[in-house]
C-alpha cells in the first residue's frame, strides 16, 4: 500500500495547512463517525472527497455521494438510529431539499450523534441565493454551531457529535464560503475509536412520525431546547471577554461568530482597541447564551452585533434587553452599521467600527480609473457539449421563427444565460426546469415551444418526479437532458450516470433513457445522440420538436474537463483544428455568437484563430462557421 | 522573524495556477512558523472567470480577506486582473504583472468593450503606487521548459526582489510539495529563473 494520506494519519499534534473543508473532513474522522453521506454543492464539495481518502485506512467508514441532500440526510438519520455517529453534508440550499426529513428528524432526536453540515454562501459566489441557515436552528428547534477558523471547524465538529448525543439533538453545523474555501494552520487531534456496533433498537414509538409519536416528541424537543439554553453559557466554544476600559467615555461591546468574528478581531486590532472593548464570541449560535449576553449588556453602554446576513442575534438581543429591562442602559446596534447583504469585507468593518466607537479614520484613497475593465464572466469550457445543444436550439428558433420558453436548471448549462448564447429564460432550483415547464405547458399557446434543460446529475437529483408529473398529466414539453456523465459545476464528481461511487468503485451505471422510459415516455419520444455530432444532433432535435407529447432528448458527451484528464493520462492525441485565413471572411460568428473560449479574433487582420493550448478538438467550430474556414490539420 | 501581518493577493484567470501559488505560499509561511489564512475562488466562478487567492500571514491575522488598500503585494498572472483588483492596492503596495494577455470573451460582445493597452494599465496602477513591474513570466516559463510554470516564475520574482519575508528553503520545499511529481525539475528551474529576474527589479523598488 502506498503512503497513508496525511489526513488519514493517526498523528495527534501534527500541524499543517488545510483547506477548511479538509479540516471538516478531519473532524469527521476524529469524531469516530461511521456514516457520511452528501450531495456535492459549492462551497461544501471538497469535504467528502477528503474523507473518502481515509476509507482504505479506516474501513469502518461508510461514505457515499447520495443522489440528493434529502437522501443523504435520511441515510445519516438511519445511521444515528442505529447508534453510530453519522453526518450529512450539503450546501445551504441543499438543506431546503433535505428539510422535509430534517424537520421531523429533529423531533425523533438521536442515538448516535447526528450532524448536518450546512455550507452557506454569503455574496452568492456560486449559489442561487444567500439564505442564512442559522434560521433552520430556530425553525427546527435545533442547536446550531458555527466555527470561525479551520482549527475550530475541526475541533467543534468533533465536539458536535458528543453534544448531539448528550442533548439528544440533531446539530446543524453552519459554515460559510470563506471558511470552507480558505486555508489555515490546523493541529490534529486523536482519532476516536468508539468501537460501536451498529444496532437498531426497534422502537417504533420513537422512530415513526404518526401524530401519536411526534406530538409527545414536540413536548420533549421544547424541553431539550430549554435545557440547552440553560447550559449554553458553559458551551466550550463561546467566549466572553469583559473590558472595563472606555473609549471617549463609553464602554463598547461586540457580539460575533464565524468568519465575521475573525474580520471583527482584525478590525479591532487595526484600530488598536481590541483590549479596550468587551467581546462575546459565539460558537453555539442557537440557542444563545443568555447569562453571558446579560453580563455583556450590563458591562457596556453600546453593543454592536457584527453578524453577516440576517439580524438573527440582533433581534434576539433586542428582545432580551426588553425582557431584562435593560433598554435604557445599553444601546444595541447591528444592521444600522453593517450590511445585511453579502459577505463582510474587512474594509467595511474597519470603517464602520471606527464610526461606531467614534474614532477618526480615513480609509486609503482609491484610484479613479480612466479605463474600463472588461468583465470576465464564468463561461462554459472549450468543447463543452452543453454549448453545442444550445447552439442547435438557438439556430432552430431563429430559422423557424419559433419562440421557446426554455427553463434551465442548476449546473454548468446555467451559464447559457449569458452572452453570446442567452438561451436561458428561467432558472429556479434543482429540478425546477421540468417543474416549471409543466406549468408553462398548461398555459402557453401552441406556437411557443416549452422546453426544460438539465444535466444528468440534476436529473437524478430531482428531475424524475416532475417528469412523471408531465407524463401523467399530459403536460407536453421537450425535455433536454444534456448528459456529460459528471456533476461538473461542483468540480466533476461522479454520479449514477457514470456509475462510479465516491470511493472510486464501479457501482451500477444508470442510463437516463432507461429511467425516462420507466417514467412512461414512449420509446419513439426518446432521442439519444452523440453531442459532438452536430449534423445528427440537429436532425434529432428537429424530430423531437416536431413530435407530440412529452419528448426527451438526450445529447451525450463526457464533460470535456474530465475527458482531458483521460487524454493526458492515456496520452491520446487530439485533432488539431486551425482557421484558414484565406477562407475566413471575418464575420465573427464564432466569437460573437458561438463563444468557444479557444477561439479569438484579431480586429486588425479581421481573422479568427484558435488557441491550441485551449482547444480540445471537438470540431464543433467546423460546423458552426458559415464560410467553412475551420479545418482539421491532423487527426 | 516578527511581523504583524503580510498580505499577498494573487489574481489571474481560471486555469493559470492562482490557487496553486497561494497554496505554495501558505505552506511556506506555515513552515516559517507564521499564522496563515487564505481565501480562494472555487466552483462556478472558476470557469474561465477571474480568480483570486488571498493570503495573509503573521502574528496578527484572524480573517482570510485583505482589506482594500492593504495588499503588500499584488501578483497578477494576467495584467487586466490587477486593474480589476486595484482597490486592494495602497501607496506601499508592490504590483507584479505577467505580461501575458488573455482576452476576455466580453470584448466580442460590444465594440465599447476593449482590452486596454499595457501602458494604460501601467499608468492606472501607478496612480496608486510607483512599484509596478511587468515580468515576462510566460516567456521565462517557456524557457524553464513549461509555459504553465509562470506562477512559479512569479513566485521567484517576488522572492528575488527581497520583499517576501519567507525563507528560500521553505518556499522551494513547498513548491516541490505542491507541483506534480514529473514537473518538479522544471519548477525548480522556473523558481531560479524567477529569482534572477526579481533580483534585477530589486534596485528599482521605491
Amino acid at each position: 500500500m502506498s503512503e497513508i494520506p496525511v489526513i488519514a494519519q493517526d498523528k495527534p499534534g501534527k500541524k499543517l495547512i488545510m483547506l477548511g473543508n479538509e479540516a471538516i473532513a478531519r473532524g469527521i474522522l476524529e469524531a469516530g463517525v461511521i456514516v457520511a453521506a452528501a450531495y456535492p454543492g459549492t462551497p461544501s464539495s471538497e469535504i467528502m472527497p477528503a474523507l473518502a481518502k481515509c476509507v482504505p485506512y479506516h474501513p469502518e467508514l461508510r461514505v457515499e455521494w447520495s443522489v440528493n441532500e434529502k437522501v443523504a440526510f435520511e441515510i445519516a438519520h438511519a445511521g444515528s438510529m442505529s447508534n453510530v455517529r453519522s453526518i450529512a453534508v450539503m450546501k445551504h440550499v441543499g438543506l431546503n431539499v433535505a428539510s422535509d426529513a430534517f424537520m421531523t428528524a429533529c423531533y425523533h432526536g438521536v442515538r448516535g450523534g447526528l450532524v448536518v453540515v450546512s455550507a452557506d454562501d454569503p455574496s452568492q459566489f456560486s449559489s442561487q441565493n444567500e439564505q442564512d441557515n442559522r434560521y433552520y436552528g430556530l425553525h427546527a428547534i435545533a442547536p446550531v454551531f458555527e466555527p470561525s477558523t479551520a482549527q475550530e471547524a475541526k475541533d467543534m465538529l468533533k465536539y458536535a457529535f458528543q453534544f448531539s448525543e448528550e442533548n439528544n439533538s440533531v446539530v446543524v453545523f453552519r459554515t460559510t464560503t470563506r471558511l470552507n474555501h480558505g486555508r489555515a494552520d490546523v493541529e490534529f487531534g486523536d482519532i476516536l475509536k468508539l468501537n460501536r456496533t451498529p444496532e437498531f433498537d426497534w422502537d417504533r414509538h420513537r422512530w415513526t412520525c404518526v401524530p401519536s409519536s411526534t406530538r409527545p416528541q414536540r413536548t420533549e424537543i421544547l424541553l431539550r431546547m430549554k435545557k440547552m439554553t440553560e447550559e449554553a453559557d458553559d458551551f466550550p466554544f463561546n467566549k466572553l471577554t469583559i473590558s472595563e476600559e472606555k473609549i471617549n467615555g463609553k464602554r463598547y461591546g461586540f457580539i460575533a461568530t464565524g468568519i465575521a468574528y475573525a474580520h471583527m478581531i482584525d478590525a479591532l486590532n487595526f484600530h488598536g482597541i481590541k483590549d479596550k472593548v468587551s467581546i462575546l464570541k459565539l460558537g453555539l449560535v442557537n440557542p444563545l447564551p443568555q447569562k453571558l449576553i446579560k453580563k455583556l449588556m450590563t458591562s457596556v453602554d453600546e453593543l454592536l452585533v457584527a453578524e453577516e446576513l440576517e439580524p438573527i442575534f440582533e433581534e434576539q438581543c433586542k428582545a432580551f434587553a426588553y425582557d431584562w429591562e435593560l433598554g435604557d442602559k445599553v444601546k444595541i446596534h447591528g444592521k444600522d452599521f453593517l450590511p445585511q447583504q453579502g459577505e463582510f469585507k474587512p474594509e467595511t468593518l474597519i470603517t464602520q467600527l471606527a464610526k461606531f466607537v467614534g474614532l477618526d479614520y480615513t480609509p486609503p484613497e482609491s484610484a479613479t480609473l480612466d479605463i474600463l475593465v472588461p468583465p470576465r464572466l464564468p463561461q462554459m469550457c472549450p468543447a463543452c457539449s452543453h454549448r453545442n445543444i444550445y447552439w442547435i436550439m438557438k439556430q432552430f428558433s431563429k430559422k423557424h421563427k419559433m419562440k421557446f420558453v426554455n427553463n434551465s436548471d442548476i449546473g454548468c448549462y446555467s451559464l447559457g444565460v449569458y452572452k453570446p448564447l442567452e438561451m436561458v429564460d428561467t432558472m429556479l432550483c434543482m429540478g425546477g426546469s421540468i417543474g416549471m415547464a409543466n406549468g408553462f405547458a398548461k398555459i402557453m399557446p401552441d406556437d411557443i415551444l416549452v422546453t426544460a434543460f438539465m444535466g444528468d446529475s440534476t436529473f437524478f437529483h430531482s428531475g424524475v418526479a416532475p417528469l412523471i408529473n408531465a407524463v401523467y398529466n399530459k403536460n407536453n414539453m421537450l425535455i433536454i437532458i444534456s448528459d456529460n456523465s459528471f456533476t461538473s459545476m461542483t468540480g466533476g464528481q461522479d454520479n449514477p450516470s457514470n456509475g462510479i461511487t465516491l470511493t472510486k468503485e464501479q457501482g451500477t451505471k444508470i442510463l437516463i433513457e432507461d429511467v425516462v422510459k420507466g417514467c412512461g415516455v414512449p420509446e419513439e419520444n426518446i432521442w439519444v445522440h452523440e453531442a459532438y455530432d452536430m449534423e445528427g444532433l440537429k436532425e434529432k432535435f428537429e424530430q423531437a420538436v416536431n413530435a407530440k407529447g412529452v419528448r426527451v432528448f438526450i445529447p451525450r458527451h463526457m464533460c470535456s474537463l474530465q475527458e482531458m484528464r483521460l487524454v493526458k493520462k492515456n496520452k491520446i492525441k487530439l485533432p488539431v483544428i486551425k482557421v484558414d485565413h484565406d477562407v475566413c471572411i471575418g464575420c465573427q460568428t464564432c466569437v460573437r455568437q458561438f463563444g468557444c473560449p479557444a477561439i479569438s479574433f484579431d480586429y486588425e487582420k479581421r481573422k479568427a484563430s484558435i488557441d491550441q493550448e485551449q482547444c480540445r478538438g471537438c470540431k464543433t467550430c467546423i460546423y458552426i462557421c458559415p464560410s467553412k474556414a475551420f479545418y482539421i490539420v491532423e487527426e | 522573524m516578527n511581523i504583524e501581518q503580510f498580505n499577498i493577493l494573487s489574481v489571474g484567470v481560471g486555469g493559470q495556477g492562482v490557487i496553486r501559488v497561494t497554496q505554495i505560499l501558505a505552506s511556506a509561511a506555515l513552515l516559517d512558523n507564521f499564522y496563515v489564512r487564505t481565501a480562494e475562488t472555487h466552483g462556478m466562478a472558476q470557469r474561465g472567470g477571474s480568480v483570486s487567492g488571498y493570503l495573509r500571514f503573521g502574528d496578527l491575522v484572524d480573517g482570510p480577506l485583505i482589506a482594500a488598500g492593504f495588499a503588500d503585494i499584488i501578483m497578477a498572472l494576467e495584467p487586466l486582473e490587477a486593474v480589476r483588483n486595484i482597490k486592494y492596492a495602497g501607496k506601499k503596495s508592490i504590483i507584479f504583472l505577467n505580461d501575458k494577455q488573455i482576452l476576455p470573451l466580453s470584448i466580442y460582445q460590444s465594440k465599447k468593450i476593449v482590452y486596454p493597452e499595457f501602458n494604460q494599465i501601467l499608468a492606472n496602477l501607478k496612480k496608486i503606487t510607483n512599484n509596478v513591474f511587468f515580468v515576462k513570466a510566460t516567456d521565462l516559463a517557456e524557457k524553464a521548459g513549461n509555459a504553465k510554470t509562470s506562477n512559479v516564475i512569479m513566485l521567484g520574482v517576488m522572492f528575488g526582489t527581497g520583499i517576501l519575508p519567507l525563507s528560500e528553503e521553505n518556499l522551494e520545499k513547498s513548491i516541490l510539495k505542491y507541483v506534480p511529481a514529473k514537473a518538479k525539475e522544471v519548477n525548480k528551474i522556473a523558481f531560479k529563473l524567477g529569482i534572477e529576474e526579481g533580483q534585477k527589479i530589486r534596485s528599482e523598488l521605491n
